[in-house]
């Protein structure tokens, strides 16, 4: 491998994280999934700032998309980000944990990731049940 | 990106931790907000703490997903497309940062 580093040609070894080679543990799960849902973050927040700028800048704009996010297609938006920021907020929570240097143990990692799956769709649940049962009584 | 890891991975982390507490406080918001109305919503951000709960979140997040977009395209993409992509990227965070910190402005200082 060495010699790559002289020739300067493209490694052989394999690229890490691999997309085709892996064996399926929780932990990794989550890592993928903490990826996954960054990235839908990343999406949100660009519609997000889209709303606040068509509430600053055009009623008219701002009225299409309040009228998108009542469709069923806008719900599974809202719900889709009120998960990913969950999970992305949990799991971020765990990653700091482990820069602190501790929560490495294979068995605490597995639990760990366990819990942030099962309290991101608990919490995800209730802020969507709670929201949605506020806006149908006011 | 060479010779800037140290920088990013504290940037990053550092972000995450200023997030915490702004990712909680929309958490618990962001379901009604995103369910009002224009006069509901303009009401809310007359409000300058509302509109730089938001407003920070967001920004932040620009910086915090800018790095994790980076770090997702240097993983996976290794063909000139990189370059274009990291620079689309920064792009669309800064367009973020631009558009928020210009509503937040329009929506609660300006009037």
């Amino acid at each position: 491998m060495a010699d790559n580093a002289v020739s300067g040609a493209p490694s052989k070894r394999p690229l890490s994280p691999h997309l085709q080679v892996w064996r399926f543990t929780v932990t990794m799960a989550a890592s993928i999934t903490h990826r996954g849902a960054g990235v839908a973050l990343y999406g949100g927040s660009v519609l997000l700032t889209l709303w606040l700028f068509a509430l600053a800048a055009s009623p008219a704009l701002f009225s299409a998309l309040a009228g998108f996010i009542q469709s069923p297609v806008g719900f599974v938006i809202v719900a889709g980000f009120v998960w990913s920021l969950c999970f992305h907020l949990l799991n971020g929570l765990r990653y700091l944990y482990w820069d602190s240097g501790r929560g490495f143990a294979l068995k605490t990692a597995r639990m760990t990731a366990w819990m942030v799956f099962i309290a991101s769709v608990v919490i995800a649940a209730l802020i969507l049940w709670a929201g949605y049962a506020a806006a149908g009584s006011a | 990106m060479s010779k800037k890891g140290t920088s990013t991975f504290v940037i990053q982390r550092a972000s995450a931790v200023i997030l915490i507490p702004f990712a909680i406080w929309l958490l618990f918001n962001i379901v009604s907000l995103l369910g009002s109305d224009y006069e509901t919503a303009r009401a809310w951000f007359a409000s300058p703490i509302n509109a730089l709960a938001l407003g920070g979140f967001l920004i932040v997040a620009a910086a915090h997903m800018r790095i994790g977009m980076m770090e997702i395209i240097v993983d996976y993409i290794h063909s000139g497309l990189r370059g274009v992509l990291l620079l689309v990227n920064w792009l669309f965070c800064l367009g973020v940062i631009a558009g928020v910190a210009w509503a937040v402005y329009a929506l609660s200082f300006a009037g």
